[in-house]
């Protein structure tokens, strides 16, 4: 990329009005976006004015975009829509408001604002705040806006990787203007990451390796791997290092390297073995810590298991047996302490329930525990993700969270349509901007002397 | 400036072969530079004092059945709602739904205080100093949901739904489209983001599904919204009889520089007029060949729901009941569906008419009709309408600054 997108705090002067804003949910860009003040116009010139406003709107609208790629997508027709009242129209054809002179005639005794038709009629539309709907058609900028990804910049890395469709088919690029009526999907995964609060790293000194170490290329590879980097260290602290961690990372990574070298097709027996040390190694390693990765594969068995069970028992209780509930109390904080190892628990106490021992769920506790358990099931945690799991939105995510109205997003699948192209109509603008009408209307003034 | 020695450079020095034993703790702690950590500037420590102890720690987390916007607070960092809601209290907001647990969690964390009012318009703008800018309610999994049903089980047209649940069509469309997408993603057990979907809508402002009159509890947005058409940008002084009412009609063909309609053509008998201006849908071209532009519909026929017009028409005539009323509204709705059905097959046979298929035994080959006519070459026989080469016109196809970014993608 040309261009870094940075979000200093060091302004010229302290002039809290050149603040440069970033399309970022960063905490930094929020910090500046609570200082931004409104522009001061005392002793500049009408050049530097609208040099300003320029300068401090185009750091957030399009950034990414070149100067003389934006200054021919700058468009001075602006969109605007006007709300009509169908019982208007149908009981006035206009005559009235061309009556007397033009403009409807005048009666002393009448107000002056008559109705319009208009729903606001009142309000004056902001167009000086569509100056940069133009940049709103590109991809990038409204894989953003859907909140799909966490900056513009992200989104423009993801259409770049190949996570982005458009109608169904890979678009690449993300100067892509969208027309009214497409669809663009994001992978989930990528946008789980991006949305989500990033993972813990494990340790410093096995981040260090890692990059002194060769990559590990496959992804789950790569979580075990890291996981194990973790255990290492664990062991280590906890008994007397009998062999150099280094040393027995490196062989780990060895290892995995050599047997990721060779395809499946060409599995030999050496190979083979080689592969069931390599898993054994791992699952002592990860059963040191009682972690849950290794029962990842059968989540969706366990939690049919369970919904099972619940039924069992639901129906039992409703033929009639006693109820106990200190059982289920403890039942119920275990499931919300830990995952797996809750889900044993869990699993096993459901199965002394069936087995006819006396105890059952009121309502209450029953729907309680479902719901915990259609959650657990819905955001497990998952240790090969490459964001903190179980999944929760990242810090500061919520001062920057809306969507316009341009787009219709459906979050589950991460897709959304661009139903139109934003439109200003009464006392709205749909174009997201942090910049007041002032900066706006010069910033526009700036663009109007190319066309 | 004095030379940047350091601290553990002489550490280094004594041992010229640094490895894992050698090096103290925080020396492994540091990511790639062995330079003394930068000392963190006022700026730094002003803005993680406002973010972690500050008004900003309010952002740190969502709010509970709210949203959170920097305009909802003062500089102090107190919730003006709050602030507010001692002169007076408002109906708490209902929750629903199971609760994902970290919606439990937050919930838990505002237990100890009283639910929130509602936020108002001020407390729903991003941006502090764009006062134009508000975030606007998304449409609830629930709402979503009984569109799709109406449309695609109970048959209703997309305009229908749109009308019922007062919500733009290409929304009821794009919520259809996506619903199906959904399902189908879900049937073939693909991931789908719950939690993250789950997030979102508790940090947006969301419109709700009423149960009992299965409508969206606010109204969602103006379906009848009107085009600002470029042609009635510029002011134009008119004069015109006084002897004869000057109409959007009229308006609209002096925007197009249209000379007005005779009255033979203008009004039918009994002083009503031959067309009322909603059915008027047919392009009127106006204008010299080079210059042709269509003429300008009054507002009824260009807003997207003209029938409404007629419906509210029929509202005001005194000679029809009520249930008249509605019947010529569903008569009215019928006659428009399948209209617009009729057009959509026409236009697909009128394609197919260009096509010729031919079947082999393992391909269908489909062969369209072309005709590189002056039309699509222009007079001088350079035009890129017409398909195929044409001598002596290079291709511009590889040239420098050609732009290959696609300007559509088909579905």
């Amino acid at each position: 990329m040309r261009n870094r997108a940075t979000t200093p705090l060091k302004v010229k002067k302290n002039l809290l009005d050149q603040l440069k804003i970033r399309q970022s949910w960063s905490k930094y860009n929020l910090y500046n976006l609570s200082r931004l003040t409104r522009p001061s116009y005392r002793w500049k010139n009408f050049f530097q004015l609208k040099w300003l406003a320029k300068s401090t709107s185009r750091s957030y609208h399009g950034e990414q975009v070149r100067e003389k790629q934006w200054v021919r997508m700058f468009d001075t027709r602006i969109r605007s829509v006007v709300p009509m009242d169908a019982k208007y129209l149908a009981s006035n054809d206009g005559a009235l408001e061309s009556a007397g002179r033009g403009s409807g005639l005048e009666r002393g005794d009448e107000p002056k604002s008559r109705s319009r038709g208009k729903q606001k009629g009142e309000l004056p539309i902001p167009y000086m705040q569509m100056t940069f709907a133009p940049l709103e058609r590109r991809l990038d900028t409204a894989i953003f806006r859907a909140m799909f990804a966490s900056s513009a910049r992200q989104a423009r890395q993801f259409v770049v990787h190949g996570a982005v469709k458009v109608n169904g088919k890979e678009m690449r690029y993300p100067g892509y203007l969208l027309n009214p009526g497409d669809m663009f999907q994001v992978l989930p995964e990528r946008v789980m990451f991006a949305t989500g609060s990033p993972k813990l790293p494990p340790k410093p000194k096995a981040a260090d390796e890692e990059t002194e170490g060769e990559e590990i290329t496959s992804e789950d590879n790569e979580g075990v791997a890291g996981e194990a980097e973790a255990e290492q260290d664990q062991a280590r602290d906890d008994v007397d290092v009998e062999r150099d961690p280094r040393e027995i990372l490196k062989d780990l990574k060895a290892q995995a390297k050599s047997i990721l070298s060779s395809t499946k097709q060409d599995l030999g027996a050496k190979r083979k073995q080689d592969l069931r040390a390599f898993s054994k190694t791992i699952q002592r390693l990860l059963s040191r810590s009682g972690s849950s990765t290794i029962l990842t594969d059968s989540i969706e068995a366990q939690f049919a298991e369970l919904q099972n069970q619940l039924k069992i028992r639901r129906q039992n209780k409703e033929a009639g047996t006693t109820s106990l509930p200190s059982a289920q109390d403890d039942s119920r904080t275990s499931l919300e302490d830990g995952a797996e190892q809750s889900n044993k628990d869990e699993k096993d106490e459901a199965l002394s329930g069936a087995n006819g021992q006396e105890n059952s769920l009121t309502d209450g506790e029953y729907n309680e525990l479902l719901a915990a358990l259609q959650s657990m099931h819905e955001n497990p945690v998952d240790d090969s993700k490459p964001y903190a799991t179980p999944w929760m939105p990242r810090d500061y995510m919520s001062a920057f969270a809306f969507i316009p109205r341009y787009l219709e997003v459906n979050h589950k699948i991460c897709a959304a349509v661009y139903l139109r192209h934003p439109v200003a109509r009464p006392g709205l603008a749909e174009v997201p901007s942090p910049f007041s009408d002032l900066t706006q209307s010069a910033a526009f003034g700036w663009y109007l002397r190319r066309s | 400036m004095p030379p940047r020695i350091p601290s553990s450079a002489a550490s280094i020095a004594a041992k010229p072969t640094p490895s894992i034993h050698t090096h103290c703790k925080s020396c492994l702690n540091r990511a790639f530079s062995s330079t003394p950590s930068s000392q963190t500037t006022q700026l730094r420590r002003r803005m993680f004092a406002w973010l972690m102890q500050g008004p900003g720690a309010n952002f740190r987390q969502p709010l509970a059945n709210s949203t959170n916007y920097l305009s909802a607070y003062d500089k102090k960092g107190t919730l003006l709602r709050e602030r507010n809601k001692k002169h007076g209290t408002s109906p708490a907001p209902s929750s629903e739904g199971p609760e994902t647990d970290d919606m439990a969690a937050l919930e838990e964390a505002a237990e100890d205080e009283p639910s929130l009012p509602k936020e108002d318009l001020e407390d729903l703008r991003p941006f502090p100093l764009n006062k134009s800018f508000v975030s606007q309610s998304i449409l609830s999994d629930e709402l979503r949901e009984e569109i799709w049903k109406r449309v695609k089980v109970d048959g209703k047209s997309v305009r229908q739904v749109s009308v019922e649940m007062s919500i733009d069509m290409r929304r009821v469309a794009a919520v259809v489209r996506l619903v199906e997408v959904e399902r189908r993603m879900a049937s073939e057990g693909q991931p789908l983001a719950i939690p993250y979907a789950k997030a979102i809508h508790s940090m947006v402002p969301v419109n709700k599904l009423d149960a009992r009159t299965r409508k969206p509890v606010e109204e969602h947005e103006s379906i009848n919204d009107l085009e600002q058409h470029p042609m009635t940008f510029p002011q134009i002084f008119w004069p015109t009889s006084e002897s004869r009412a000057f109409n959007r009609t009229d308006a609209g063909r002096v925007f197009s520089a249209a000379p007005r309609l005779p009255d033979e053509q203008e009004l039918g008998e009994d002083g009503k007029p031959v067309l009322e201006p909603w059915q008027d849908n047919k392009a009127e071209i106006i204008g010299k060949p080079g210059h042709a532009h269509p003429v300008l519909k009054p507002a009824d026929a260009r807003i997207p729901h003209p029938h409404l017009v007629a419906y509210e028409k029929d509202k005001l005539d005194p000679t029809l009941r009520p249930n008249e009323v509605r019947a010529r509204y569903a008569e009215r709705l019928q006659q428009e569906d399948s209209k617009r059905r009729e057009f959509r097959e026409r236009q697909i046979r009128a394609e197919e008419k260009k096509k010729s298929r031919i079947d082999t035994d393992r391909w269908q080959f489909v062969v369209t009709e072309v005709s590189a006519t002056r039309a699509g070459t222009g007079l001088d026989g350079r035009g890129t309408k017409a398909p195929g080469f044409r001598y002596g016109v290079p291709s511009q196809e590889r040239k420098k600054g050609q732009v290959k970014i696609p300007t559509s993608v088909q579905v």
